[in-house]
């Protein structure tokens, strides 16, 4: 009885075999076929007949090459199919009568394991040729379509950006099996389709990739940081020729579409044998040698010095030899981590945008002139100022719209800067990992090229002087693992980019001290601890005790503040010594508006950046004084602040001359406050910026001008350059 | 076969160029009735919301991918006889096998051409 599940299977298939034609297989027969067999395995395991098992696997190891179609001789794959099905029956109805069999299956296995060993060999060509084929009529099918290489470029440049997070995830956590299936994936959609598109070059190295990654998640390769190495520098190679072809397409560049991967495929060839994890510093050397600075020979002393001595770098050791010079190594550290950062994942001209915001921006300023003419203001009939005043909602809504155009996730910044915190943590021997957050966060297109440098600034200097070395953390009980948060989100009209680290902190003495060495300040008395931290920005004062590599000097953090302030952006510090220090960077939403505060001087209009304004007052008389030697002063809350009046540097005449009479707009400035004052406050709007033009560029007070609700000209104040007109 | 030409068939992909790859190739052969679904989960959801009278799907996506969404379609009692051709890569055809058992109606390795698209397509139509 136990036989007859046994032998309703191989009927079964025998019947089922009857549907298959000799040429053609029918692929859901031949799926039923496979499952019956796997089943009969099973079966003729509980059985025990291993004659019967061998066959059924011989069958569906031979089915399963007829599927995959590779098998040549087809008519004979069949024929042994069809006898393998009668022999199974034979066997089964022996062992059901007598239970054993006493034929011989071995000629049957013999010629099965011909068909199917001999054809093991050709599989490989005959798969090369099909593919060779299959490329030649894809070049007929190339269409010439360029909207789809269009679409092409642009989908897997985010693809690859996909792929470069998730190879730095990976490498957090290499066992993490859904990060490499992260990678795959991408990297076998870019290959598929530039295997239709027929870029051989992309679909090489893709292909090379996604064989490595399958490798690795089968586990037959090591997931070493020098395979993301090669990951990482493949994603490169893979971007750079997609860039190259996005330029071909736009016409700017004729230059050869192909470049030189033979290096790339070398190294991915022989990933097995190299040896894992190189050290940075070696190609360090190698950079210095490139660039002719020093001798391979000195190198490679250097090397044995630092061989001896693990904790040092390959750096330190040449710029302490007196080999080279700390700027040499900057630069060539510099070098090795240059990375492309002109990738837009916009899909329209950039310039068309622009122009189509400006205009809107022109329309909603028309629109508002037209809203405050006399005769619309005076009009008595309805419908004409219903209809206006939806054609303001409207035109208001146009100009939300269009600005969120322009708007693109900050992602691909963050993205680069984990980038980039791994190759400098690399470079500085520490182990650093990064956590993003909020990287969905908008921001204006044209603001992200501009943040870019001081973003890379204070990711720099919070790898190298924020996170201590490894042996530091250990000893003051922290994770070997330093932490570097970035984190984005929106605030009023601001996006605020927050990078934190849990390294070392400021040291609150130890900067005052410097400062008061400097000069930069008289006495430590009385200043917050806001006011200390923002120290940190002066040119030339920092704490670092040792130069680095990285940073150079330390300089840099007035830079920062600079291309912050550039941007009508503010910076603020917070750090608990020994804790980490925390930075947060306020940046507007969009570069084309900003927020101001409206004030009138005479007849004259300006507008005054709400970021850069503390406070608006109207002094008292006896907060008022006259300072031999430092000019007019204004107590605000016990601090004595000089007193800018701006119709003296513009020329204009002002309508109160008492300060008491007039408003006291308190505005920060790069490094030090005054109270700017002003007739009036008109009230705060946003504006949209307008450039002054090429010859008026340069004026010292005024960064630009802007058309104001009412129609009129409004200039806007740049209160740094206020305050250097007013020193001079 | 004027009736087949306007059969409703879904593409399934990850991959937005991919998909157009497949709608243009469709399109040479005939075939204009195309709408799109980004994974299994998407295209499930197509599925149960119209008439769709042929599945062209990728294999590797995330969420859901296309062996997942073929068991799903066949476990489906009003799904069950829907052709399902499954687009694969040459480095994955061992895959095969397992949609195979898994009853796809067929697979094709990319990158083809609009022919045998058009072969592969007729094949599962007349064994229907």
């Amino acid at each position: 009885m136990e036989y007859e599940s046994l032998m309703n299977l191989i009927d079964g298939m025998a019947s089922e075999f009857l549907f298959l034609e000799v040429k053609e297989i029918d692929v859901p027969t031949a799926g039923k076929l496979l499952n019956n067999l796997d089943n009969l395995i099973k079966e003729t395991e509980a059985l025990k007949i291993d004659q019967l098992k061998k066959v059924a696997c011989g069958l569906s190891s031979l089915l399963e090459k007829v599927i995959l179609d590779s098998i040549e001789d087809k008519e004979a794959g069949f024929n042994i199919l069809e006898k393998g099905i009668l022999l199974m029956q034979e066997i089964g109805d022996a062992f059901r009568n007598t239970g054993s069999y006493e034929g011989n299956s071995n000629d049957f296995m013999e010629s099965l394991v011909i068909l199917t060993g001999d054809s093991a060999a050709k599989v490989e060509s005959e798969a090369e040729a099909f593919q060779q084929d299959e490329t030649q009529s894809a070049e007929k099918i190339e269409v010439q379509d360029e909207s789809l290489l269009r679409d092409f470029i642009i989908e897997s440049l985010e693809y690859i950006n996909d792929i470069e997070v998730n190879t730095l995830n990976l490498e957090q956590e290499p066992e993490n099996k859904d990060h490499i299936n992260a990678i795959f994936r991408p990297f076998h959609s870019v290959k598929g389709v530039a295997a239709f598109l027929n870029l051989e070059q992309i679909r090489d190295v893709s292909h090379d990739l996604e064989t490595l990654l399958d490798q690795a998640r089968n586990d037959d390769l090591a997931v070493t940081s020098h395979f993301i190495d090669i990951v990482l520098d493949g994603t490169d190679a893979l971007r750079a020729m997609i860039v190259r072809l996005k330029d071909h397409l736009e016409g700017r560049k004729p230059e050869p579409l192909e470049i030189d991967i033979s290096d790339l495929k070398n190294r991915i060839k022989a990933i097995d044998q190299e040896i894992p994890d190189i050290e940075k510093p070696k190609k360090l050397g190698e950079i210095l040698v490139e660039n002719g600075v020093i001798a391979q020979e000195s190198v490679e002393e250097s090397l044995k010095v630092v061989q001896a001595n693990p904790q040092k770098k390959i750096g330190e050791a040449l710029i302490d030899e007196g080999k080279v010079s700390s700027k040499q190594v900057s630069q060539a550290l510099r070098k090795q981590s240059k990375q492309d950062i002109n990738n837009s994942t916009i899909r329209v001209d950039v310039k068309k945008l622009d122009d189509l915001i400006d205009m809107v921006g022109e329309l909603v300023i028309t629109q508002s002139m037209i809203r405050q003419s006399q005769i619309i203001q005076s009009n008595m009939d309805r419908k004409l100022t219903k209809d206006v005043t939806h054609l303001s909602s409207i035109i208001s809504e146009l100009q939300r719209t269009s600005t969120d155009l322009r708007m693109v996730p900050i992602k691909q910044i963050f993205h680069r800067m984990s980038r980039l915190v791994r190759d400098l943590s690399k470079g500085a021997g520490k182990k650093i990992g990064v956590v993003m957050e909020g990287e969905d966060t908008d921001i204006d297109k044209n603001m992200v090229d501009e943040i870019y440098n001081p973003l890379v600034h204070m990711v720099r200097n919070a790898v190298d002087h924020g996170i201590e070395s490894m042996e530091e953390r250990v000893k003051t009980g922290k994770p070997e693992r330093g932490l570097i948060q970035l984190k984005a989100y929106h605030r009023g009209s601001n996006v605020v980019i927050e990078i934190s680290d849990d390294g070392k902190g400021l040291d609150k003495d130890k900067i005052l001290k410097k400062a008061v060495e400097n000069g930069v300040i008289n006495s430590s008395h009385g200043l917050s601890d806001q006011e200390i931290y923002k120290l940190i920005f002066h040119p030339g004062l920092s704490t670092a005790k040792q130069i680095t590599d990285i940073s150079g000097r330390g300089v840099g953090m007035d830079v920062v503040k600079q291309a912050v302030e550039k941007l009508c952006g503010k910076i603020e510090i917070n750090s608990v010594y020994g804790k980490g220090t925390n930075i947060m960077a306020y940046f507007p939403l969009t570069m084309a508006i900003i927020n101001g505060i409206t004030v009138r001087v005479g007849k004259e209009r300006y507008i005054i950046p709400t970021v850069a304004i503390r406070q608006l007052l109207r002094p008292l008389q006896k907060s008022y004084n006259n300072v031999v030697g430092r000019g007019e002063m204004i107590n605000v809350m016990g601090d004595l602040m000089p007193l800018v009046r701006l119709h003296k540097f513009f020329g204009i005449e002002c309508e109160y001359e008492s300060p008491w009479e007039a408003i006291i707009a308190v505005v920060e400035g790069e490094d030090r406050t005054k109270c700017i004052m002003v007739d009036e406050i008109i009230g705060e709007e946003e504006v949209v910026i307008k450039g002054l033009g090429e010859s008026l560029k340069d004026i010292k007070g005024i960064s630009s001008g802007a058309i104001l609700g009412d129609g009129n000209v409004g200039l806007i104040l740049d209160p740094e350059g206020l305050f250097e007109l007013s020193e001079m | 076969m004027d009736s087949d030409q306007n059969m409703k068939i879904l593409i399934v992909d990850d991959f937005a160029t991919m998909r157009k790859v497949i709608r243009n190739l469709l399109r040479q052969i005939g075939y204009q009735n195309v709408i799109e679904a980004e994974d299994g989960v998407d295209a499930l959801k197509e599925l149960r919301s119209q008439k769709i009278e042929f599945i062209i799907s990728d294999w590797n996506m995330p969420n859901m991918s296309g062996i997942e969404l073929l068991r799903a379609v066949r476990a489906d009692s009003e799904l069950r006889d829907l052709p399902f051709l499954m687009v694969t890569a040459e480095s994955l055809k061992e895959n095969v096998v397992e949609a195979v058992k898994a009853g796809v109606s067929n697979y094709i390795v990319k990158p083809f051409t609009a022919e045998v698209l058009s072969e592969k397509i007729k094949k599962i139509l007349e064994k229907k």
